[in-house]
């Protein structure tokens, strides 16, 4: 009976989920004593493998290229774990949403806020799309850990249960911005 | 013929990265860019904020060091309200940000750099994470989990919170340390200081085995900024910054308020991530490092004794100006044992647990700068508000903005020295990805920080054809 | 007064003529979560948070607005209710722009913890970001429109209990905003006395102390039953 396989990509995120993801400090090596880290910042990996049986998500959908790499890393893993409330709800990234593009952002860092202006970053960079989304507008979640970070208990309790194959209680206890 | 190699994805900094490099006629490695690929937009969705959320608001550039954050914002919202947080608030918050140094510097250290030190950097890519190095070296693995976990309890107790405390507040800090607290993280110091003192063991009796990266990774002359104290000793919290020249020629030397006499941003079409440079050289010559390499050549001393020995030692193997990047590696872990000692100062301090913890006033003046010595480096915030203390303008000079061309230029001297003709070896893929380790970029601990990150890399010609190609 | 005895959720109660459903559900321990009603301000049934099953109406009624009558037979909690009252949350998230991890209410905020006892832990309905401002002109308070769920608490306590009227209600439908007076600039307003009740009374971070960092609004004191009673006792 192979091991279960887990993963951790981010996105449009601020990486203090995967901090709060090694904030379960020791217990870290318990996860890894269980199941197999396939892809992360934490491993070795060459691509993203098929049939990773758990993957945390952190960050939003906020351009091309996020939008393409979920929906890979979705159709390649069976538990997908949007993790913290960039991925849940988009959080800090999503308050560009009351622009209608991402051109008034642009235009303060690029143009308005700096000293010499040398040309737009535009060269083989990836393409911000009109709005920031939550990775559940973009591809199916299974479960929804919300919190700015959520917790490393709540991580690790949840982590765990899912690769137990139990019902990850302690998401249901989730608050937006906790 | 000219051609190109691109490194997709080098995940360092918020979001992700590539490295393109370009070959000429003559397969010599002709130019190289470092691109960062997330722009999140912060200078324009703080504005028509209120004053007194902008610490918590900044604090969300960055999961890994929300603290330098939350006090160079604190700091500028200081000078906005014109008070001066009483002594014991201005204390606390050094006491996180030494707190948060230590974890962050143990961060890049402990689990991004160390399987390159340790297995080598040709060395199975299967081993080369922090799952291989528990297996194989487990106490180093325990020391770099123990010094995160030291830096992160310590913001946990006195913040309420590990990542994105709140309690840094324009004009002090939101509630006392009690004494009880206090005792709990001194009780962590003698194994923090244990696990210190084994990882510089370690990195010293190793040093040899990396002697031609030290040569070669991001080794040439440059400027170099940090902050200094009223001694010209390292500071994280407060100072003046001070700019010197490769050789120690002073260059600078002012206060936060002066900082767009010094530095400047400009726009690289290739990249999200404005790089800086020293106005009075300009451009062309106005490149320049901040971070651990940085302080320890800026700054006469640490001030702390166990540090300082480290200091002089390393001084007398490298120099006073040491010019390498590797060197980086190094000065994280005297950044760390410096932590670690000041961090035992304040706690060691009665005064540390006085109750008036911040100074109050409304909205004085309309302009704030705050600036402050993150982990990897300067960090710089400056807000413009109205006289209602809504936000109009905010500029934020993060410490990867004044490495960007540093990073550049390393990246070329890596792949020039390691990149020979044609073929892509493979241990040039790793030092290209380790070079820009050293500088340890905002969010080390993204993708494939362990070891090694994916890279497409493909050699095409310019009618299209792939001339070599390998993935990792 | 006369009485009335009536069943919530099959319990027997029992109350005065002049009582809504919310408050007999409340004396016998029956919990409806809600958001505009505020013990001491009078109820609007603005939310709609509050709605409850009554056998023989086909309408779902506001607990608060429902003054019980005789033999009246209630239930507070189906599965239907759970799903709507989540819904309604989800609707007051999705309006405005609600960012809890930066707010000056995170922890101590009505909507929020309505939020986690309804288990709502995402949003599918799509988002309208409307582009909305802070005003800070007020010497020592500010409103960021943002975070208001036009509960209308902040009206009512000017209005009921401070005797100002400074705040009301301008527009209609999804642009309605609570305004100063005639809609000027709050630090202009020539009625608000600056007595902060509707700093008080507001369920979110939408009216806050200026100066208050992130996260750290304190749950008010429960004044308002107290000013009532008063009021209620004569004036000597």
């Amino acid at each position: 009976m192979s091991r279960p396989t887990f993963a951790t990509i981010w996105l449009d995120g601020c990486s203090g989920c995967h901090m709060s993801f090694l904030d379960m400090d020791e217990r870290l090596l318990e996860i890894t004593e269980r199941a197999d880290l396939v892809y992360s910042p934490l491993v070795d990996a060459k691509v993203y493998p098929e049939g990773v049986d758990l993957v945390l998500v952190e960050g939003a959908v906020s351009t091309d290229e996020d939008l393409e790499r979920i929906r890979m890393v979705r159709s390649r893993t069976k538990t997908l774990v949007a993790l913290g409330d960039c991925a849940v709800t988009t959080n800090v990234p999503g308050m560009r949403n009351v622009f209608a593009d991402a051109r008034p952002l642009f235009q303060r860092a690029y143009v308005d806020n700096v000293t010499v202006n040398l040309g737009m970053p535009s060269k083989g960079l990836p393409h911000h799309l009109p709005k920031t989304l939550p990775v559940h507008k973009v591809v199916p979640v299974d479960v929804f850990l919300p919190g700015c970070p959520p917790s490393a208990d709540l991580i690790f309790d949840t982590v765990m249960a899912l690769l137990e194959g139990r019902a990850p209680e302690a998401a249901s206890h989730a608050r937006f911005g906790n | 013929m000219a051609s190109e190699i691109t490194i997709d994805p080098v995940t360092r900094i918020e979001g992700h990265a590539r490295i393109r490099i370009s070959l000429d006629d003559a397969g010599q490695v002709g130019d190289a860019q470092f691109q960062v690929t997330q722009f999140r937009g912060f200078e324009k969705i703080c504005q028509g904020r209120p004053l007194a959320e902008m610490p918590s608001l900044m604090a969300r550039i960055c999961g890994i060091c929300p603290v330098s954050h939350l006090i160079a914002s604190a700091k500028a919202c200081d000078r906005i309200l014109a008070v001066r947080p009483p002594k014991v608030g201005a204390d606390l918050r050094a006491l996180m940000n030494l707190a948060q140094v230590v974890q962050s510097n143990a961060l890049s250290l402990f689990h991004l750099a160390s399987p390159d030190l340790l297995f080598g950097f040709d060395a199975d890519p299967a081993t080369r994470s922090i799952v291989g190095v528990a297996k194989l070296h487990p106490q180093l693995a325990m020391d770099g989990i123990y010094l995160r976990k030291f830096g992160q309890h310590t913001i946990e107790l006195l913040g309420g919170k590990r990542i994105h405390p709140a309690w840094i507040v324009p004009g002090g800090v939101e509630s006392p340390l009690t004494a009880e607290k206090r005792d709990e993280i001194r009780a962590m110091i003698p194994e923090a200081y244990a696990a210190a003192d084994r990882a510089l063991a370690w990195y010293k009796n190793n040093l040899l085995n990396w002697a031609e990266e030290a040569e070669t990774f991001g080794s040439f002359q440059s400027a170099f900024m940090a902050l200094v104290d009223a001694d010209g000793n390292v500071a994280h919290y407060d100072g003046r910054l001070r700019v010197v020249d490769h050789d120690g020629t002073l260059l600078a030397d002012f206060d936060a308020y002066d900082y767009a006499d010094y530095i400047g941003e400009y726009t690289d079409e290739a990249s999200f991530l404005k790089p800086t440079y020293f106005k009075p050289l300009g451009i062309e010559n106005g490149l320049y490092r901040v971070g651990t390499l940085a302080r320890a050549i800026v700054a006469e001393r640490f001030g702390t004794p166990r540090a300082d020995a480290e200091l002089d030692e390393f001084r007398s193997r490298f120099g006073r100006y040491p010019s390498s990047s590797f060197h980086y590696h190094q000065t994280r872990l005297l950044d760390i044992l410096y932590g670690i000692e000041r961090m035992e100062m304040f706690l060691n301090d009665p005064e540390i647990l006085a109750t008036r913890v911040a100074s109050h006033a409304e909205v004085n003046r309309n302009v704030g700068i705050g600036v402050a010595e993150a982990p990897r480096g300067t960090l710089i915030h400056h807000y413009v508000v109205d006289d209602d203390g809504i936000i109009q303008t905010a500029n934020l000079i993060i410490a990867t903005g004044h490495n960007a061309a540093a990073m550049n230029a390393s990246v070329l001297q890596v792949a020039r020295h390691f990149v020979k003709g044609e073929r892509i070896e493979e241990g040039m893929l790793n030092r290209v990805e380790a070079v820009i380790r050293c500088y340890d970029p905002c969010l080390s601990c993204s993708t494939h920080a362990m070891g090694q990150m994916p890279l497409h890399i493909s050699l095409v010609a310019p009618n299209g054809d792939v001339l070599d190609e390998v993935r990792r | 007064m006369t009485v009335h005895t009536l069943r919530i959720d099959g319990v027997e109660c029992a109350g005065s003529a002049d009582q809504t459903v919310l408050d007999v559900a409340r004396e016998n321990g029956i919990e409806i979560p809600t958001l505009c009603h505020l013990d001491g301000l009078c109820d609007i049934g603005a939310c709609r948070l509050c709605v409850v099953e009554v056998q023989g109406s086909n309408k779902l009624l506001p607990a608060c607005t429902t003054q019980v009558a005789d033999e009246m037979d209630v239930t507070t909690a189906s599965p239907r209710l759970q799903e709507y009252r989540r819904t309604i949350i989800e609707m007051l998230f999705v309006e405005r722009n609600h960012v809890c991890a930066v707010c000056v209410a995170n922890n101590h905020c009505e909507l929020q913890a309505r939020a986690e006892e309804v288990g709502l832990t995402h949003l599918d309905l799509a988002n309208v970001n409307p582009k909305l401002d802070v005003d800070a002109s007020h010497e020592r308070f500010a409103i960021d429109h943002n975070r208001c769920i036009m509960c209308t608490r902040c009206v009512r306590v000017c209005d009921e209990v401070e005797g100002a009227h400074t705040w009301d209600v301008m527009g209609r439908g999804i642009d309605a905003r609570v305004v100063t007076d005639l809609g000027m600039p709050w630090g202009e307003s020539p009625t608000c006395t600056s007595c902060g009740k509707c700093v008080q009374v507001c369920p979110t971070g939408a009216l806050f102390e200026k100066g208050r960092p992130v996260a750290s609004t304190k749950a008010g004191r429960p004044f308002l039953p107290y000013l009532k009673s008063r009021e209620e006792g004569g004036r000597r």
